[in-house]
């Protein structure tokens, strides 16, 4: 009884967590922001509903698979969420306007990107160069 | 087993955050806003598959789960790969 009252709490934390970063995917001004929402609060809010899960039907077998998706889930929500940033910077997603430090500003040179703040417009010319194909820029990248 | 109140609080909590991230996909201005918000209907599948599986007691929900995560992290490179068109 008292397993399934923690484990409710922390389900419902669990979703909250999730439900936060939805209002951070809505809201924030350009996409790097959007990516910390999603990577911070997204992936704790998955593994706090991993160990709800666990919480509520507890075996020790159930124990070690939790530890493991919670642990695998920590650690690729922040790899993954880098690696999507790193993309979208390189492929001429614009930063807002506010950014001050540009420390990616010569790899995306060097693979045809944008470097220019736009503020939250669409970079027509980087996209229409991305459906162009990688056959390109491979040379010099 | 969970009670299903609790069930229901859940899913509308992530379904309302999947219907927030749907509407960054229509408005969203480049494709890395649409692959970030794919990451996060992922994400909320995943836990809606949790809850889904405590309720109806199904055994396998944990198995489901690790297996979803290790998949997610493929998922969100290919979809990194993908939006650089196959360049590093």
């Amino acid at each position: 009884m008292i397993a399934t009252i923690i484990g409710s709490a922390l389900l419902i934390l669990g979703a909250f967590n999730i439900f936060s970063a939805a209002v951070g995917l809505f809201r924030l001004p350009d996409l790097y922001t959007r990516t910390s929402a999603i990577g911070t609060a997204a992936g704790l809010g998955v593994a706090f509903m991993i160990l709800g899960v666990v919480v509520v039907d507890f075996t020790w077998l159930n124990l070690l698979k939790g530890v493991l998706a919670i642990v695998a889930q920590l650690v690729t929500s922040a790899v993954g969420s880098f690696a999507l940033a790193r993309s979208g910077y390189l492929t001429g997603s614009s930063p807002a306007a506010i950014t001050v430090p540009d420390e990616l500003a010569d790899d995306a040179v060097a693979l045809g990107g944008a470097s220019v703040p736009l503020g939250d417009t669409v970079p027509t010319e980087d996209t229409a160069a991305l459906d162009a194909g990688p056959t390109d820029n491979r040379a010099n990248a | 087993m969970i009670p299903v109140s609790v069930a229901i609080i859940v899913g509308v909590l992530l379904v309302a955050a999947v219907a927030l991230a749907v509407v960054r996909i229509v408005r969203g201005p480049t494709p890395g806003d649409t692959a970030v918000a794919g990451d996060l209907i992922f994400f909320a599948f995943v836990g809606l598959v949790a809850v889904l599986a405590l309720l109806f007691g199904i055994v396998a929900a944990l198995d489901i789960i690790l297996i979803a995560t290790v998949l997610g992290f493929l998922s969100v490179l290919s979809l990194a790969r993908l939006l650089q068109g196959g360049r590093r």
